[in-house]
């Protein structure tokens, strides 16, 4: 058996174990869908007027607008409980056991990330299954609705990763926990709920350079206006910088953790 | 054998409910950093709802041209809703850990028992309230005069007592901590359905129906006034009542939930 | 008038009868040791009678007072040391005890007074100031006790006070309640311990399955059973013959724990020579000679077919030093 046949097993075996962990405990995975899904309403039935602003994108509905940011958000929230469920694994010494186990590292990390892109995949299907149920259109049809889709699972594994790495370097779940609040603020200052050009400064210009934007944007475009090469483009390569930060920080955490003990 | 030595009953009430908000204190004072999620959360949701939704004001029929002073006192009645539903995760946590059947054994009155933990909350609330005032005033918000502030303040502990009663409900139904999500969210759901966002002329239809029934709506309203006019009493009474009303009802609930615990 | 009286006292939860229609009666001054194996209904029915749990059938008085129709008048006779020990680990010794007297209805100055005496008796004056979080399991359960302390209680109610301690912890606990006891207070203790039982009680109800199986002194309990009886070890000769010979002079048991005969004698330690005597006549060697008196598990044993102990749990532990 190669090498690679073997780490695929791994992978697949933990990935099955991390799917099942997150499906099987409800109360934890019921704050990743239900508390956006209340914040999409609230903010759609509260912040609806602005569709009338001068300057606001052509859409079907503030709802149709506003499905690409709840997306955004339980990404967000997937990655951190990927994050905190890892490091409830090193907590807990599981992870000692992988960690002398033959098998490579990464394994280890990308099998936690199955369970965060499970729980991605989960939102992205719930949000649009929302949007049709109250009336919100898909622009492009199922295609655009597959392309919706592959974003915020391969972002929820991209921000999975670098709750994976503070796992990593802390140890701690309650640290992990605690940073739920800067999951807010980076989504905040993007333009996941709001039209970048209308947002006020100084979040707006931070929100022009947030990867986040670009990935929110990516999101949003085949379900308000229409499959763009550009805006999918940048969504994905601000996925892949983001994978990337993730994986060097993970790296980086790993071999901390290897020297600490 | 029995003590001949104790105090009037309205007397021990009064000393018990104090002796009840000073151990809370200790959640505080003596837990480094304890202070500070109740704090961070409502300062950033003001930060971030500025940054996004500013625009808004924009539109026909906005009462004000300053988001931030719109705002203000959804952030701080956040605060309070915060607090409250915290104060109802840690008696959960005292009722998980065996402390709470101290408190049931002894003679004090269960409505004692309950207001030590309102009051706490009540009290704690005004700590975000005041960081998010404070923050709001060096974005630009309106300075909203003594009387406005008086009364925000006012409706911002009151309201923190509103979601402790909610809080201790749960946490006396459940007995245990993994209700947090659900007196979190109650209290989240019932502040933001109201004029949180925009005046109720310029919400959508569904909102606008749910926000003209929700009682809070008028505290919301009642904890505005200073920021973007006058304080008037015609404003401000609504929001008392509907306070009173919410307290009585919660308050009652978390009573009888509390008389159910034990004998 | 007794302290405590029960009467066909019941709870259930859902299907399960914890507590099925128990009678007993504490008088005052008594030290009353409910005695029975993890599970078995004890806790329940302490919650029922500190009014902690509201029963689903039957009555029971504390200190003259229905615990269902009184509750307040009877929180106020009460004092409570309850298994999970109720502590804050963020306040400090001091500041719990002056807590528990001002939710009993002390004044200030009283509350201070009775704290640093209770501190003093239950030997924790030097970390009185300390936080709780930082004490040690013997140290919290007398912090427990001295708070139940507090108002001077007619009936203190201690749920397994000594579980989980090591043995110097106990006995400690122990001389306490005896002193509380000998001023008068009236003690009602839960044990899974047949020694804790043994050593403190007055009276004993031992309970099993949510039913009381056995009641009355340590003493008349073990009587009821019977017989001590004398177990033998040989160094030489065979079993059948000691058999034969111990077999006159009283009733033979089945064998356990590994000892080759085992025979029941009316009288006691007094017939120990009469054993002696006729194995060395018949040229049979001994190699350990025991006297055992029945105990209160030999009592649980007849009533309920099972053990109150596991083998080898227990207080059979080489004295240590408290930590």
């Amino acid at each position: 058996m190669s090498d690679f046949a073997t780490n695929v097993r791994v992978v697949r075996a933990l990935g099955m174990r991390s799917i099942r962990q997150t499906f099987r405990r409800p109360q934890l995975m019921a704050p990743i869908v239900v508390f956006p899904t209340l914040l999409l309403a609230i903010q759609t039935g509260g912040a609806g007027g602005a569709v009338n602003l001068p300057g606001f994108p052509p859409v079907q509905s503030f709802l149709q607008f506003m499905l690409a940011g709840a997306m955004m958000q339980s990404l967000m929230l997937a990655g951190n409980s990927g994050g905190i469920a890892l490091a409830v694994d090193i907590e807990m010494g599981f992870t000692d056991r992988l960690f002398s186990a033959p098998i490579p590292r990464y394994t280890i990390v990308l099998g936690r990330l199955a369970g965060t892109a499970a729980l991605g995949l989960f939102a992205s299907l719930w949000f649009l299954a929302i949007g049709l149920i109250f009336g919100a259109e898909i622009h492009s049809g199922v295609a655009g609705a597959l392309i919706a889709i592959a974003l915020v699972t391969a972002a929820a594994m991209a921000v999975g990763g670098i709750g994976a790495a503070i796992a990593l370097r802390t140890g701690s779940a309650s640290v992990v926990q605690g940073l739920f609040p800067l999951v807010l603020v980076v989504l905040f200052l993007s333009s996941a709920f709001f039209p970048n050009e209308l947002m006020i400064q100084p979040a707006k210009a931070i929100a022009e350079y947030n990867p986040l934007s670009f990935v929110a944007e990516g999101v949003r475009g085949p379900i308000v206006s229409g499959i763009d090469a550009t805006e999918l483009g940048e969504a994905v390569l601000a996925i892949v910088a983001i994978v990337v930060l993730g994986l060097v920080l993970s790296a980086r955490a790993l071999r901390h953790r290897l020297k600490v003990g | 054998m029995e003590s001949v030595a104790t105090l009037p009953q309205w007397r021990a009430n009064l000393a018990t409910i104090a002796a009840l908000m000073a151990r809370a204190k200790n959640e505080l004072l003596r837990v480094p950093g304890a202070a500070i999620p109740g704090v961070l959360a409502p300062t950033i949701f003001f930060l971030g709802l500025n940054g996004v939704f500013g625009a808004l004001t924009q539109l026909n029929g906005f009462t004000t041209g300053s988001y931030e002073s719109f705002i203000v006192p959804v952030s701080m009645l956040q605060g309070a809703g915060f607090t409250g539903a915290a104060a109802g995760v840690n008696l959960a946590r005292d009722i998980e850990g065996g402390w709470t059947d101290r408190l049931l054994v002894s003679p004090a009155p269960r409505w004692v028992l309950l207001a030590g933990t309102v009051l706490s909350a009540s009290a704690r609330a005004l700590i975000p309230a005041t960081s998010v005032f404070l923050i709001a005033l060096l974005l630009g918000a309106g300075w909203p005069g003594i009387a406005g502030l008086l009364v925000t303040y006012f409706m911002v502990a009151a309201m923190a007592s509103v979601a402790a009663c909610w809080g201790s409900a749960l946490a006396l139904r459940f007995k245990s901590q993994s209700a947090a999500p659900l007196m979190q969210a109650g209290m989240m759901g019932l502040i933001l359905t109201t004029t949180a966002y925009a005046p109720l002329a310029l919400l959508q239809p569904w909102m606008r129906s749910v926000a003209e029934v929700n009682p809070v709506t008028q505290v919301m309203d009642a904890a505005r006034q200073g920021f973007i006019g006058g304080v008037s009493w015609a404003e401000t009474w609504p929001g008392i009542v509907a306070l009173a009303a919410l307290l009585a009802i919660l308050g009652a609930w978390a009573l009888r939930e509390m008389r159910r615990t034990a004998v | 008038m007794p302290a405590i009286v029960v009467q066909g006292l019941e709870r259930a939860f859902d299907e399960v009868l914890a507590v099925q229609g128990i009678d007993l009666e504490v008088d005052e001054g008594e030290i009353y040791g409910f005695l029975g194996p993890n599970g078995a209904g004890k806790t329940t029915t302490v919650r029922m009678l500190t009014t902690l749990l509201l029963p689903t059938g039957g009555r029971a008085t504390v200190a003259g007072h229905d615990v269902i129709r009184e509750a307040r008048a009877v929180r106020g006779s009460i004092g409570v040391a309850l298994q999970e020990a109720a502590l804050d680990p963020l306040m400090t010794g001091r500041e719990l005890i002056r807590l528990q007297a001002t939710l009993q209805g002390l004044p200030g100055a009283e509350g201070k007074r009775r704290a640093d005496d209770l501190l003093e008796r239950v030997d924790l004056a030097a970390a009185a100031d300390r936080r709780v979080g930082t004490y040690s399991g013997g140290m919290q359960r007398r912090l427990d006790l001295a708070a139940a302390l507090v108002h001077e209680p007619r009936v203190l109610f201690l749920d397994e006070p000594t579980t989980g301690l090591d043995p110097v912890s106990r006995k400690t606990i122990w001389e306490e309640v005896r002193a509380l006891n000998d001023e008068g207070t009236t003690v009602f203790l839960t044990t899974q311990y047949l020694e804790e039982a043994d050593q403190l009680a007055d009276n004993v109800g031992i309970i099993d399955s949510g039913r009381i199986v056995a009641e009355g002194t340590p003493e008349s309990l073990k009587a009821q059973i019977g017989h001590p009886h004398v177990q033998l070890q040989l160094a030489e000769g065979s079993v059948a013959e000691a058999e034969e010979v111990c077999a006159r002079i009283g009733k033979l048991l089945p064998p356990k724990d590994g000892k080759a005969v085992l025979v029941e004698v009316e009288n006691g330690a007094a017939d120990i020579p009469r054993v002696v005597r006729a194995l060395d006549e018949a040229g049979i060697g001994v190699e350990s000679l025991e006297l055992v008196r029945p105990t209160l598990d030999d009592v649980f044993v007849a009533k309920t077919g099972h053990h109150l102990e596991k083998d080898g749990e227990g207080d059979a532990e080489p004295e240590a030093v408290e930590a």
